[in-house]
């Protein structure tokens, strides 16, 4: 009995600190990042500029969908990143979070548009049903699921970190 | 006297309305989404709930657990909505799962291991 006991207080302690130095240490770990697989959800939403219908049959393939607004400034931040992806042929699309028409598209028009189609999702709808809980956020779509997301800045290190792995995992994006 | 404090009264006076936030079928789902906004924690918060936050994300979550309440959504469906979502920290209780075990386990583990090393020392 003595003996159990002391292995026991010697073994938690031990189990205990290397738990978290390992947790500590993981230098993978982004808190905004998501790996769970869920579908897209169905929607119908207006296209910013023309105010045509979107729907889930234009998103079959993969694709970056960010999530950005002309009110957010961390949007700003990453636009460049998004561009330099986009030149690169990354497909994205754009879903304008709770943003004026005229406001998106001044802002869309004075940096730059890096985006295939921009879905304009006023109320948040469509968001809301993706999980997001501001702006900016990434998500990866394949075939209709979301299979990776990001909350925040998009850069070079996160698309390393984040992206890239499930991308080489998938075999997605293989023309570039 | 009286003419000037009637005056003061009109003067001062001005009405004062609220607007009903949210709109119910019954008392029951009002009830129903009360006690829920107090389970679920806000997405974009520290670690405020729902109840406690207007972030602009609380008030969307809000209205969808009206909408989902309405459509006849039991509480456990509309738990299993959020945590899609959002991820299981959405919710204060986290459910028994093969993250969350030890979360569970272990004060019943640190209890026989004080028990036993009591049982011990007595003898």
């Amino acid at each position: 009995m003595k003996v159990i006991l002391r292995a026991t207080l010697i073994t938690l302690p031990i189990l205990f600190f290397t738990f978290f130095y390992l947790y500590i240490n993981e230098d993978k770990y982004y808190p905004g990042a998501d790996f769970r697989t869920f579908e897209m959800p169905i929607f119908e939403i207006n296209n910013l500029y023309d105010g045509s219908n979107i729907s889930n049959n234009d998103l079959r393939g993969t694709y970056l969908i960010n999530v950005w607004a002309s009110w957010c400034i961390t949007c700003r931040v990453e636009h460049g990143f998004l561009s330099r992806l986009s030149n690169e042929g990354i497909p994205i699309i754009g879903l304008n979070y709770k943003d004026k028409k005229d406001d998106a598209i001044s802002w869309i028009t004075k940096f730059g548009d890096p985006y295939e189609l921009i879905i304009h999702d006023l109320k948040g709808e469509l968001a809301l049903d993706m999980g997001v809980t501001g702006a900016p956020e990434t998500f990866l779509l394949h075939n209709g699921n979301v299979i990776a997301q990001y909350r925040g800045e998009v850069n070079k290190m996160i698309w390393k970190d984040v992206f890239i792995p499930v991308i080489e995992k998938e075999e997605i994006f293989n023309n570039d | 006297m009286i003419k000037s404090c009637i005056l003061l009264i009109l003067f001062f006076s001005f009405s004062i309305s609220a607007d009903i936030l949210y709109e119910f079928e019954n008392l029951e789902d009002e009830k129903r989404f009360y006690n829920l906004i107090k389970e679920v924690r806000c997405p974009k918060c520290t670690s405020g709930s729902l109840a406690s936050s207007n972030a602009p994300v609380s008030e969307d979550l809000k209205q969808k657990i009206i909408e989902l309440i309405k459509k006849g959504k039991t509480d456990k469906e509309i738990k299993v909505f959020l945590t899609s979502r959002f991820g299981n920290d959405v919710l204060y209780n986290p459910g028994f799962n093969q993250n969350t075990y030890f979360l569970w386990i272990a004060p019943i583990l640190f209890l026989i291991v004080g028990l036993m090393m009591f049982v011990i020392r007595k003898k």
